[in-house]
């Protein structure tokens, strides 16, 4: 975590009290304000998704205001810049207590992308106590549907910190063994030429699977049910290509 | 009237059940990394690709030790981690509902183990990268003998193989200076 701002704000014990009551009591009537501490308005995009009629936020009571005065809920998107330092306080002063600071975004979680620039203190959180964290560049309107839930008491969080070690005898064995190092190479670069890397890598595994498979019907065939299935004319182009690889590389 | 509620009834319910029931996603969507701890070799390539830095590695030479650790809080979701994964340890899911009340739930670590350099004892490589790097070299098609043999190469810090072959090439070179047979 990063050293507090200067004026940053510290919770007293008796407030910490009230806002557990609010936490129990605010069910369904939470009025929201945003303030965006410099962020690329991509998170203030997503929540006006989230309270369009599809997502329709208002079915929890939520409803976005004009004026940190009526707010129950601040919602800090963006990294927290050094010009919004003091405006972001005041706003936190100038809602009635208890209230719960939501940090949205991944700017908002921890400075995200800009976590090192020379202008910004970080997340929110260097400056303003956060209640919630809702992660995401930015974070989808279920995402935020969910975070919201989650500050209202409708569900429970999932994300827990997890911490794996190395077993003792660990070991990785590279993938698809009856294929040969060389073909695998040169399927794999094909794909990610026609179809970029993430695509182009699914793409070629599944491709991988089906030369693999033991299957007693014939390679070919298997290949052209699943194209009629998928019925792509991209996917089509791109699996022909990487069966004439296959086939310079020696595929029977 | 008649006609509004005909009207209604044909546009139906356009708002989602969620979060009262689960919400089906499309295919392609990037949600949470997750991280299969048994496929990695901490080759570290993914913290070199990590656009903003979601992705750290940490190495502790007195325990030997390097400590892999992603922080969704920072994470833009690229896949970028994903791409360039050697053995597909990593994979975005669908997975979008990450929302905590604590900042330390957003972190995930992992630690392996460091393989020790053979002449200096300091550790330098993780234990699984060495034991990849040689299973490749056997299905690329070198005999398994000479990869086992390549072991103590693989083994040797590139501080300690650089000195090593220092004195190899000088003595050579000394050798064939005094037109010595070799």
């Amino acid at each position: 975590m990063r050293e507090l701002a200067p004026g940053a704000i510290t919770e007293s014990e008796e407030i910490a009290k009230l806002k557990e009551k609010l936490q129990r009591d605010i069910r369904r009537s939470a009025y929201v304000f945003r303030v965006d501490c410099g962020g690329c308005n991509g998170c203030e995009i997503e929540i006006f998704a989230a309270i369009s009629p599809v997502f329709d936020a208002e079915r929890f009571g939520i409803k976005l205001v004009a004026s940190p005065r009526h707010a129950d809920i601040l919602l800090y998107t963006g990294a927290m810049t050094r010009a919004m330092r003091l405006p972001a306080i005041r706003t936190y002063h100038a809602t009635p207590d208890p209230k719960i600071v939501i940090s949205y975004g991944a700017c908002g979680c921890s400075g995200g992308i800009f976590h090192d620039l020379y202008c910004v203190w970080g997340g929110t959180e260097p400056v303003v106590p956060v209640d919630l964290y809702i992660p995401g560049c930015p974070p989808t309107p279920a995402a935020t549907i969910y975070g919201f839930a989650l500050a209202l008491g409708l569900l429970e969080q999932k994300l827990k910190t997890r911490h794996q070690v190395q077993g003792r005898d660990d070991a990785v064995v590279p993938a698809h063994p009856r294929i040969p190092l060389r073909m695998r190479i040169d399927l794999e670069r094909e794909a990610r030429r026609m179809a970029g890397y993430r695509q182009g890598r699914i793409i070629v595994e599944r491709f991988m699977r089906f030369l693999e498979s033991e299957d007693p019907i014939p390679f070919a065939e298997r290949l052209a049910a699943y194209l009629a299935h998928e019925d792509d004319p991209r996917l089509t182009e791109i699996v022909a290509r990487l069966t004439d690889v296959a086939i310079q590389r020696g595929l029977p | 009237m008649l006609k509004l509620l005909k009207e209604l009834l044909r546009t139906g319910d356009a708002t989602v059940k969620y979060p009262f029931a689960p919400l089906p996603v499309k295919p392609g969507v990037r949600g949470k990394p997750e991280f299969a701890g048994q496929r990695c070799i901490a080759c570290a390539a993914c913290t070199i690709a990590c656009p903003a830095t979601a992705l750290t590695m940490a190495t502790d030479p007195a325990a030997g030790t390097r400590t892999w650790q992603l922080d969704l809080g920072r994470c833009i979701f690229c896949a970028r981690c994903e791409e360039v994964c050697p053995t597909g340890a990593i994979v975005l899911s669908d997975n979008f509902e990450l929302s905590v009340r604590k900042r330390d739930d957003l972190l995930m670590t992992a630690e392996f183990t460091l393989t020790n350099c053979r002449t200096c004892e300091t550790p330098f490589a993780p234990a699984k990268e060495v034991g990849y790097v040689i299973a490749l070299l056997v299905r690329a098609g070198m005999p398994e003998e000479d990869a086992e043999g390549r072991r103590a190469q693989l083994e040797t810090c590139p501080g300690c193989r650089r000195h090593a072959d220092v004195a190899r090439i000088s003595r050579t070179s000394l050798v064939r200076l005094a037109g010595l047979p070799a």
